[in-house]
């Protein structure tokens, strides 16, 4: 244990023969795919070399403000991405989006670095790092269903909720249904990962850490603290982000969906 | 009842002032132009008018489901600020005109407000519930009975039971007879008659029907943005 096989050049030129296995299949089937393949292998590339040598970087200078400056980045991009992917939006949503993440994030990802894991110094990239990421890339998709599933629920059951004000319902008394059905959709993915975690699948994490060397035992204890992890990061940043949007999308006089 | 009526405003324990009210749609269009509102229960008063010519954007005024400018909302001797508008719609409190439902059983239709902060100490009662599903004709569903693909007038009866049940002192009912047979049409107009001279409480109905019009105690005509 402890060791593992270091990939060269080399390996990775013979590892670009899969995709072009997959070229292949696009050009004979007529995909139309190729182009779309090879600029995404292309990006895949380049992003995740580019990522190689910042992080070689921040291990080696291993300084708590370039960590933290690196999070601050990884989080801004990831609250992005979430709105994005969103089928809807509406005015503000970046906000909501940023500030739950960071809220999400801050609560969840100091409690498993600090207090479960007992990362020493507090900022080492090694830890900090990969767990806030993996944060920051499950929180988005839970955020993304959450936040597709209420603006749906606002849009399709709209006379509902105003059937709840007319009777005398807060804000929240109108809108607590939708909220449940998206915060419950928004952690679909993670019960369902636990649920077959280690029969269908190895989780990625864990497969890393086989393969760079750690005790499978060890991979293990790593990964069920990585799944509830992500598990109270869905769970926190979709309610969260629900609240923020209720509060935005329904004023005292009804649903006010501002499209953007 | 328009601007004239104001000076009505102290229309005493029980009384509802609403006004004046100003309100000017999407399209730009003033609807509403400095409509008070003033009432003393019991009363049953109907509001007809041309199509188009605001009557369902003032009843939505006075609940405060739109934007119209309202400066003054008071119940007895309460006024209610934009902020405790979800208090002010538990007691003045509006059948939308479409009828809306809520996914669910008659039951959870006829219930789920008892169980908002608002309610305060009401309390849903089954029997009350039964005797007024059997006066509208909807008996024979039965409170378990879900609502999906009940009919528009099926709908409207229910929503008439929902606010009767609730029982608020201002009921206010967007063309609540809509889509029922004439009979039927007469028998939830009288038990809206009932209830405003029962309880009493102040009814404001739109209404196109003619005929139940010349039977409220109150007739108003909106047009050009005030009634007459």
């Amino acid at each position: 244990m402890g060791h593992y096989i270091e990939l060269s050049g080399f390996d990775l030129f013979l590892a670009v023969g899969l995709i072009v296995i997959a070229s292949v299949i696009s050009i004979s089937l007529r995909l139309g795919l190729t182009r779309s393949l090879m600029v995404a292998a292309s990006r895949c590339m380049l992003q995740l070399g580019a990522i190689g040598i910042v992080l070689k970087k921040i291990f080696q200078i291993n300084s708590p403000i370039l960590v933290i400056g690196w999070l601050a980045i990884m989080l801004v991009m990831a609250a992005r991405e979430a709105v994005r992917r969103s089928k809807s939006k509406y005015r503000g949503i970046n906000m909501d989006a940023l500030s739950t993440m960071t809220f999400t994030s801050l609560v969840v990802g100091l409690l498993v670095t600090q207090v479960v894991i007992k990362v020493r110094p507090w900022y080492d990239p090694q830890y900090v790092i990969p767990i806030f990421g993996m944060i920051f890339g499950n929180s988005l998709n839970g955020i993304c269903l959450c936040l597709d599933r209420f603006l749906e629920y606002l849009r399709s059951r709209r006379q509902e909720v105003e059937l709840r004000l007319c009777f005398g319902a807060t804000r929240q008394e109108a809108v607590i249904d939708g909220a449940r059905q998206a915060v419950r959709t928004g952690m679909i993915p993670i019960i369902n990962n636990m649920t077959v975690a280690g029969i269908v699948s190895l989780p990625g994490m864990m497969t890393g850490q086989i393969v760079a060397g750690a005790s499978p035992v060890q991979a293990v204890a790593y990964q069920i603290v990585i799944m509830f992890m992500i598990a109270a990061s869905n769970a926190l940043g979709a309610m969260l982000l629900a609240t923020l949007a209720a509060r935005r999308l329904i004023s005292n006089y009804g649903i006010e969906l501002n499209d953007k | 009842m328009d601007e004239t009526q104001s000076s009505k405003e102290d229309t005493g324990l029980k009384g509802l002032y609403c006004g004046p009210i100003d309100f000017t749609d999407p399209m730009g269009r003033r609807l509403l132009r400095g409509i008070t509102i003033s009432f003393t229960p019991p009363t049953l008063c109907v509001i007809t008018g041309p199509s188009g010519s605001g009557k369902t954007s003032l009843l939505r005024a006075i609940s405060g489901l739109n934007k119209a400018h309202v400066p003054k909302r008071r119940l007895g001797n309460r006024t209610y600020s934009d902020r405790r508008l979800p208090e002010w719609r538990s007691k003045v409190t509006l059948l939308l005109q479409d009828a809306p439902c809520i996914e669910g059983t008659i039951r959870d239709n006829l219930a789920f407000a008892f169980s908002f902060k608002n309610a305060l100490n009401k309390e849903f009662s089954e029997k009350e519930a039964c005797e007024l599903l059997k006066r509208v004709g909807l008996d024979h569903f039965g409170l378990d009975h879900t609502v999906n693909g009940l009919s528009g007038g099926e709908r409207h009866r229910l929503s008439l039971v929902r606010g009767l049940l609730w029982a608020p002192p201002v009921l206010l009912a967007d063309e609540p007879l809509s889509g029922l047979e004439p009979e039927l049409a007469q028998v939830c107009f009288e038990l809206l008659y009932e209830y405003s001279h029962k309880r009493p409480a102040v009814v404001i109905c739109v209404l196109h029907q003619e005929r139940f019009a010349r039977q409220a105690d109150t007739v108003l005509r909106l047009k050009d943005g005030t009634l007459h």
